[in-house]
């Protein structure tokens, strides 16, 4: 926590430009096989997460999506280049919060304990943390399932939960895998629109990881397009069209969507058939 | 996971279809009835042909000779002296056994190599059958209630261990990364993941060493005893009392049904989320 605010004002002098939340620097990682023969995921990534953006990560599924992110969430170390927030080396020591395909909510746990695990793992008091809880999750409508237990609701409920056990514990940097995948179309327009107005309302940093490029164009300040495994960046997109338009919804059906989508598409479809030849 | 019993079962099944709440309550009914007029049947059964001398009451006994020897029994104080010690070694060997297992299960949760120097021998004495120690164990406890309880625990310690380590090792990677991700450490989460998931795994193991439990009991009564149904059977059998025997056999039963019908208790206060 002390560290987390320390950094926050180190962040706050200004270094020229826009404030850099996040910065890969030429950041390599490979596996090794059962021979302990390296195989490459990522082979360069040198990216800057900007503070207070929202960005999407797109790639075609099997890309080094996931190793990003784990890497970004602090689980995996990168084999090569470098990791920063907000200029600090190495990330160690910040507060990532994340939110994946599946919920991880405790099933054990009724939905406000759920959403206080996170104050209870620092060690906030009983009392406050559960009082806490209750006010995130009246504000996001969601009092009435307070003692519920997780399997009773819906999963768009579910992610709606798991979200606010994120933003509870005021992470500096929130990671975003594919959160909206397993849901039907209908509820993920909604979530989406849910998730982005509660994520606006936090201020915060966020990077969306998915396959699915008319998510990241609706709900993204930019997006960054992946090669094919081992992966880099091969394109960076300034879309931005929710923020100005206020809405999910509104930007799917601005034109710039559909050419962004094109685009974006194209960028994919060159790296399958540059990977044919 | 599996739910208290066939019976439980039977209504959460229907609990989750259409039917509204009167209509299974009233097919419960049925079925208890059912259950009931199978019973009597056999009973009846049973009593005319002993009665007729289509079978031989001194080999097979009859309903009417096991009321009696119960009636008897019961008078006596013999009964309910050999239920009380039966039960009483079973269940604190059962508890020490479960419990101790459990938790041993669960420790080594934290030391993968500590678990795996121990796999081998876990196997090797999980493989053997606990029975076999009984000669054993009276030698060393004598042949009171002790070596019960050494036996029911011996019984039960291994199954709940295995079953405990096992549970720790499914429980989903991504529910730790969550917990270290909030900065948690180590005891945390045993505590707040490791614990709970691993609960259902703890609780089967408790269903199964129910039985293990009372076959070692048993079987060190068989043995050497001074008291208990085992030692009320084994005795009765040698006599050629049959009904002695069925109200033994009929007694234990009753104590089986009775502890299962704990542990799913136990079940529903400890799991509440598994319980729709």
């Amino acid at each position: 926590m002390t560290l987390s605010t320390q950094l926050r004002e180190i962040a706050a002098i200004p270094s020229g430009g826009a404030n850099v939340a996040i910065a890969l620097d030429h950041v390599e990682k490979h596996f090794e096989d059962q021979q302990g023969n390296p195989i490459p995921v990522i082979r360069d990534i040198t990216l800057d997460i900007r503070e207070h953006e929202f960005i999407s990560i797109v790639g075609p599924s099997g890309c080094g999506k996931s190793t990003m992110f784990n890497i970004i969430a602090n689980l995996l170390e990168p084999s090569a280049g470098s990791i920063t927030l907000r200029g600090s080396h190495p990330i160690r020591g910040a507060h990532i919060g994340y939110m994946l395909q599946r919920d991880l909510l405790f099933p054990w746990r009724t939905i406000l304990e759920n959403v206080a695990l996170g104050l209870e793992v620092v060690g906030v008091p009983r009392t406050r943390r559960l009082a806490m809880s209750r006010e995130y999750l009246e504000r996001y409508n969601l009092a009435d399932f307070a003692d519920a237990y997780p399997h009773t609701l819906s999963g768009g409920m579910r992610q709606r939960v798991a979200l606010i056990r994120t933003l509870i514990t005021d992470p500096d940097v929130i990671l975003l895998d594919e959160p909206f995948s397993a849901l039907d179309y209908q509820t993920r327009l909604v979530l989406e629109e849910e998730i982005l107005s509660i994520l606006k309302s936090f201020d915060k940093t966020v990077v969306l990881i998915t396959h699915d490029i008319g998510e990241a164009i609706a709900m993204s300040d930019r997006v960054a397009v992946m090669t094919q495994r081992p992966t880099s960046v091969k394109r960076l997109y300034e879309v931005g069209l929710s923020r100005r338009l206020g809405s999910c919804l509104k930007a799917r059906s601005d034109p710039r969507y559909q050419t962004l989508f094109d685009q974006i598409w194209a960028d994919l479809d060159i790296q399958m058939g540059g990977q044919a030849s | 996971m599996s739910t208290a019993s066939l019976y439980t079962r039977r209504i959460e099944v229907s609990a989750g279809g259409t039917k509204p709440r009167k209509h299974q309550d009233h097919s419960l009914w049925k079925e208890n009835l059912w259950r009931l007029a199978i019973v009597a049947a056999l009973i009846v059964a049973w009593q005319f042909a002993v009665n007729f001398g289509w079978v031989n009451a001194f080999l097979m006994g009859s309903p009417a000779g096991i009321a009696i020897e119960a009636w008897r029994q019961l008078q006596s104080g013999q009964l309910l002296s050999d239920t009380w010690t039966t039960l009483y070694a079973t269940i604190v060997g059962f508890l020490l056994g479960s419990i101790g297992g459990s938790a041993a299960g669960l420790l080594l949760w934290y030391s993968r190599h500590v678990a795996r120097i121990i796999d081998p021998f876990v196997v090797a004495l999980n493989g053997l059958p606990k029975i076999s120690l009984a000669p054993m164990i009276i030698i060393w406890f004598g042949s009171g209630m002790l070596s019960k309880v050494a036996l029911a625990f011996i019984a039960t310690f291994i199954v709940a261990l295995l079953s405990a380590y096992q549970g720790t090792h499914q429980i989903d990677a991504n529910l730790v990364n969550l917990m270290r991700s909030l900065g948690a450490t180590k005891r945390q989460i045993f505590l707040k993941v490791v614990v709970p998931a691993t609960l259902p795994w703890i609780i089967s193991a408790f269903r199964l060493n129910i039985g293990f439990a009372l076959i070692a009991e048993i079987g060190g009564e068989f043995i050497a005893s001074d008291k208990g149904l085992g030692r009320s059977i084994f005795v009765a059998g040698n006599l050629f009392n049959l009904n002695a025997v069925w109200v033994g056999v009929l007694t234990l039963m009753l104590v089986a049904i009775a502890l299962y019908l704990v542990v799913s208790r136990i079940e529903r206060y400890l799991l509440p989320w598994e319980s729709r």
